[in-house]
Order: C-alpha cells, then structure tokens, then sequence
C-alpha cells in the first residue's frame, strides 16, 4: 500500500544522496591540488552514480502510484588526464619538470555542489509538506 | 430525506484526501530523483482513478443500498509518465518547481477535505451529545 510513510522515505533516501553529492564534491575541492593520494598517486576526482528505486516492490508489481526512492549506485573515480604544471623545483615532478594535478576543476564542482543543495532543500520542503498532511489527518482525532 | 447521506459525503471527503495523498506521494517521489540521470517524471492518473471510482472499482462489492462500498482504496491510484515535459541533458524530466507546485496544490486539497470533514464529524458529535 502507497503511503506518505514511503514518500517521507523517498525524500529521505535523496537527502542521503544529495548530502553524499555534496560530500564528494567538497572531497574533490579540497584535493585539487593534492599531489598524492592515500596510494601515492595523484588524486583522481571523483562521481557520484545515482540510480531510482522504488519503496515499495509490492505497489511497483501491481503498477500502483507508489514514491520512487533514490541511492547513490556508485562513487567512481574519474579517468580524465591530469592537470600538469611546470614547477621543477616540486618534490613530485617529473623528469620534465611537470607535476601532475588532480583532474579537479573548482568551477565544476561548485556547479554540482550547488545542485545538490538545492535538490536537499526542495525534498526538505517536500519533507515538511507531508509531515503536515499527516498532522492534519492526525487532527481529525481529536475534536 | 436527501439522498445525499452522511456516508455519501464522508466518503467523497475520503477519496478527496486520498488521492491528495497520492498526489504527494508521486510528487515526492519524483522530487528524489531530481538529479537520477534518465528519471522521466512520474504523474498520477486522475482521469483513470475516476473513471473505476464511478464504476464502483475493485472493492467490496456492492449488492444492497445499504451497503457501504469499499471506494477511496489507494490501490485504484496508477501513475503514469507525465508527457511534453522538456528533457535535460542526462534524460531526466523533473522540474523542481513542477513538483513542488503540485505539492502545495495537493497540500490544499488535503486541507479543505480535511476541514470539511472535521465539520462534518463535529455535527455528529453535536448529535450524539443531543446538542449539548
């Protein structure tokens, strides 16, 4: 049965990923110029993979309007080449004279930081809409 | 008498809430997956709802006049995938303010049934404490 108990539970599960967005997207920033990662590469910035999920299989089988949650499905690192910048003097340059850069780009990750916030804000909003649904419906029992 | 009889008007105050309710739920559901690459917004199917409420739907059935119908079950609610909505770049269709729209909307709704019905039950409150 379709409740506002599994809408509430949908919202939820997207403030977790959006709050998990907004975690890797802090990650990334605050590595973009980490030179070596915890295993002594260059840090590689990283993605989070969301993916729907139903709340309820039952309701889902039966084709029933039902709150579709969401999770994070994967946190994968991202392959793209290397920032490089000629510093010959760096512990961790190259024979060139290059170091390698994470692949972090600052304006990037504050577009997507910037999304997730506002999507934890609206499912907050959607949160305390039907919190006020079922007070009202809880209302009625006390006249 | 009327025909309109109390249980007449209850349960249309019911279904009202209920698919208030689904409104919210299916709203709520697309709301999480505003950022879901390949989501396409989900609606619910109120002509549909309609057409088996009026047919009298799946529920108990009914043989005498007397006989209070099973209506205003969420389980006639379907949704569908709301059409000729713009899609983004990653193939989703939400529109945050959309949802959040139909969310106030069906927050209304729930509301006015809600009074409505309140009303009604303090009448038969009056009536059961014979007007005091």
């Amino acid at each position: 049965m379709s409740t506002l108990g599994n809408a509430i539970n949908a919202s939820a599960s997207a403030l977790a990923a959006e709050r998990q967005r907004i975690e890797v997207a802090v990650s990334n920033l605050a590595n973009a110029e980490s030179t070596r990662g915890p295993d002594g590469q260059v840090y590689k910035r990283r993605d989070v993979v969301l993916a729907s999920e139903p709340t309820d299989t039952f309701d889902l089988a039966l084709s029933r309007a039902n709150a579709t949650g969401v999770r994070v499905a994967a946190v994968l690192e991202d392959d793209s080449a290397p920032r490089r910048r000629f510093e010959p003097g760096h512990p961790d340059a190259d024979a060139e004279g290059y170091v390698a850069l994470p692949n972090v780009d600052s304006a990037e990750e504050m577009v997507d930081m910037l999304s997730a916030s506002r999507a934890y804000q609206a499912n907050l909003t959607a949160i305390n809409m039907i919190r006020d649904l079922v007070q009202r419906a809880l209302d009625l029992g006390r006249l | 008498m009327n025909d309109l009889t109390d249980a007449a008007v209850v349960n249309a105050l019911r279904r009202q809430m209920t698919v208030a309710a689904a409104k919210q739920v299916v709203a709520s559901g697309n709301l999480a997956n505003v950022n879901t690459p390949g989501f396409k917004a989900k609606e619910f199917e109120f002509s549909d709802a309609l057409t088996k409420q009026l047919a009298g739907g799946p529920g108990l059935a009914v043989t005498s006049a007397k006989h209070i119908s099973g209506a205003g079950d969420l389980s006639l609610a379907r949704t569908k995938e709301a059409e000729g909505l713009p899609e983004r770049r990653d193939g989703n269709t939400v529109q945050i303010d959309r949802e959040l729209l139909s969310m106030s909307a069906a927050a209304g709704e729930f509301a006015r049934a809600q009074t409505a019905l309140a009303a009604k039950f303090r009448l038969v409150r009056y009536a059961i404490n014979e007007g005091r």
